[in-house]
């Protein structure tokens, strides 16, 4: 049984795709990090998430800011580096935060977020507030020292974390299997004794129903949880990186699709035509344009602004 | 006489001064707490929390791993996230598994959250030799002083260490606090009063007039005691302790070098891209080129063989003959 309202879902998913294909067709876009592909993950996790929890990201954080409700207008405006950003354009998608939304925040050194998240989830313990933080990272971090020492703090001191693998398979251009030893990546939870589990990250109704057993097993004091997501980067590494997979390849990835096939599981099952499905991506399409515009709007800081807020 | 004006102070050694800084600030102010390899039960490889575990519990005052990255990481993570974590790194050396958290994460939050968060947390740690070898015995403090939003402090005194911890355990940023190992043993007068010393502000340490000596940390010792030698053969050595690295108290260090025209850098560390290089700068920019001499550690790793350590770290002797080279410029 799903645990997620599946119309929701493929809302959130359709706003986190419009969103970073507008950005990514806008000039002078900067150095983005797009999730395409992997929307089910966030949008699946998140609902699992409620207003006391922080999540924190690597630098492939757009989507899951988006899914975590930050505004898309301050978020595109963060992107582009303007004044209405979060962080008044000076954090971009590497290093933004918006923790009021519960997204406190990203940290593109790879690994490196995984130890900071830890620590908002030992203020969390010590606050006795009740939520947990999750923290997301990429098949590439795994091979991080970071990981691996804060996994031994995390279950040594019952941390409320839920440490959620979104494996796209790539590392830039290294494959996964290339890049990590053990069969699946949760396997590497289990030497902490953690809950662990591996899920398809394509089908968002199975990682909003996994997430919200993980975050009940955490928010219930059981221990740090190990979430691996299997999920699929349907763009190159970056916006800037080339891409190294072939036609054929990307075509066969694409058949894969979690909104398609979200979309066609309801269209079949009778909870959405085509006709709706078609309005849901002009309506993404359109609130998308919108946050664009809001960005475009907005001025970048003035140059004075380059020593403010240093210490 | 009755009613001296000088303040009460009490003899205690340097461990027991960041002790008792920590101590009064824990009780002070509730989100304080320690996280670092035997901090607990154990009080530190120093002894300097001692009786700290038996007072505030495992929960504040807590053992870890040996894991600096994470444990820096969560360190400026539960600091961001509104607690003040004392982070304790037992050798300056292994601060540098833990850079990514302090330097690309703890130091930049400030400024890339537009001031909407920060990492108030301060890094204990150690520098300097005695005798433990090329990765325990660095002062790499220089490396340091160059990141934008990072605060870094040396005491060379009990008295500072106490005043100096006060003040990093009530800043709101992350500050990474200096000890050295030979300090430890050696014991000063702390005033019984609780004060605070500031960042920024400067010491001088011996009034001179023929040239102005800039050091820190251990190197006070041997700058005091060779500004003593040459005091025999007539040379007025001024000798300032920065106590402060970063932020800098430039506005000492050139009202000094103004009256007396020269400058004796002097630091335990390389003096390539060093701390006396930086200071040298800094007060030319405001008094003009003088006379100036840079000592420091030889450009070689500091070994544990006691000849090749003893080599490589200035001495009172080799601070002496600085100063007699420099007055006769």
């Amino acid at each position: 049984m799903s645990r997620i309202d599946p119309i929701q879902a493929l809302r959130a998913m359709l706003a986190i795709r419009a969103f970073e294909d507008a950005l990514a067709q806008r000039k002078n876009h900067g150095f983005q990090l797009l999730s395409t592909g992997e929307e089910a993950v966030a949008v699946g996790l998140t609902s699992a998430l409620g207003p006391a929890d922080q999540l924190l990201t690597g630098g492939r954080s757009i989507g899951p800011a988006l899914a975590r409700g930050v505004p898309a207008g301050a978020l595109m405006a963060e992107l582009l580096g303007k004044v209405d950003g979060m962080n008044r354009g000076r954090a971009g998608r590497g290093h933004m935060s918006a923790p009021d939304y519960g997204f406190f925040g990203a940290h593109a050194v790879v690994g490196g977020n995984i130890s900071v998240a830890a620590g908002v989830a030992l203020a969390k313990q010590m606050d006795r507030d009740g939520g947990i933080v999750a923290i997301m990272f990429g098949d590439g971090a795994c091979g991080a020292g970071a990981l691996h020492e804060t996994m031994n703090f995390a279950a040594l001191w019952t941390l409320p974390i839920l440490f959620v693998c979104n494996n796209n398979q790539l590392s830039v251009s290294t494959a996964r299997e290339a890049s990590m030893a053990p069969a699946a990546l949760s396997d590497l939870g289990v030497a902490f004794g953690m809950w662990t589990r591996t899920i398809d990250g394509l089908d968002v109704a199975h990682v909003a129903e996994v997430a919200a057993e993980a975050v009940g097993h955490v928010r219930a004091g059981r221990g740090p949880a190990f979430l691996e997501c299997q999920s699929i980067r349907l763009r190159s590494h970056s916006t800037t990186a080339r891409e190294t997979r072939s036609r054929a390849e990307l075509a066969e990835l694409r058949a894969r699709c979690p909104i398609q096939r979200l979309a066609a599981s309801l269209i079949e099952a009778g909870l959405l035509d085509a006709a709706q499905f078609a309005t849901l991506q002009l309506e993404a399409t359109a609130a998308a344009a919108q946050a664009m515009a809001h960005a475009e709007a907005s001025p970048y800081p003035s140059a004075q602004e380059v020593l403010q807020h240093v210490v | 006489m009755l009613y001296d004006q000088k303040p009460v102070t009490a003899r205690m050694f340097f461990r027991e001064a960041i002790k008792r800084a920590m101590h009064e600030e824990m009780a002070r102010d509730p989100r304080i707490f320690i996280m670092g390899q035997d901090v607990g039960a154990f009080g530190g490889s120093y002894r300097e929390f001692d009786g700290l575990f038996a007072l505030f519990g495992p929960e504040r005052v807590r053992d870890t791993p040996v894991a600096e990255a994470a444990t820096i990481g969560i360190a400026a993570g539960a600091a961001a996230a509104g607690y003040r974590p004392v982070v304790s790194i037992t050798y300056m050396d292994f601060l540098m598994l833990g850079f990514d958290a302090l330097i690309n994460y703890g130091a930049k939050l400030r400024y890339k959250s537009a001031g909407g968060l920060n990492a108030p947390l301060v890094v204990k740690t150690t520098a300097g030799a005695a005798g433990q070898g090329v990765a325990h015995s660095q002062c790499i403090e220089a490396w340091l002083m160059s990141v934008p939003g990072l605060r870094v402090v040396a005491a060379s005194t009990p008295e500072d260490a106490y005043g100096l911890m006060k003040t990093a355990l009530r800043c709101d940023g992350p500050v990474v606090y200096i000890d050295h190992k030979r300090l430890f043993p050696i014991p000063g007068d702390v005033p019984v009063s609780e004060t605070a010393i500031p960042f920024g502000v400067a010491c001088v340490r011996r009034a001179g007039t023929d040239l102005t000596l800039v050091s820190h940390g251990y190197m006070m010792r041997p700058a005091l005691e060779a500004a003593e030698i040459v005091a025999a053969e007539g040379i007025s050595c001024e000798v300032i302790d920065l106590r402060s690295l970063a932020p800098m108290d430039v506005d000492t260090l050139a009202a000094s070098v103004a009256r007396t025209g020269r400058l004796l850098t002097l630091e335990e560390g390389q003096t390539v891209c060093g701390v006396g290089t930086e200071v040298a700068y800094r007060t030319f920019e405001r008094t003009g080129p003088m006379p100036w001499i840079r000592l420091g550690a030889l450009p070689a790793p500091v070994s544990s063989n006691p000849v090749l350590e003893a080599a490589c770290i200035p001495d009172a002797g080799r601070v002496a003959d600085a100063m007699r080279a420099l007055s006769a410029r």
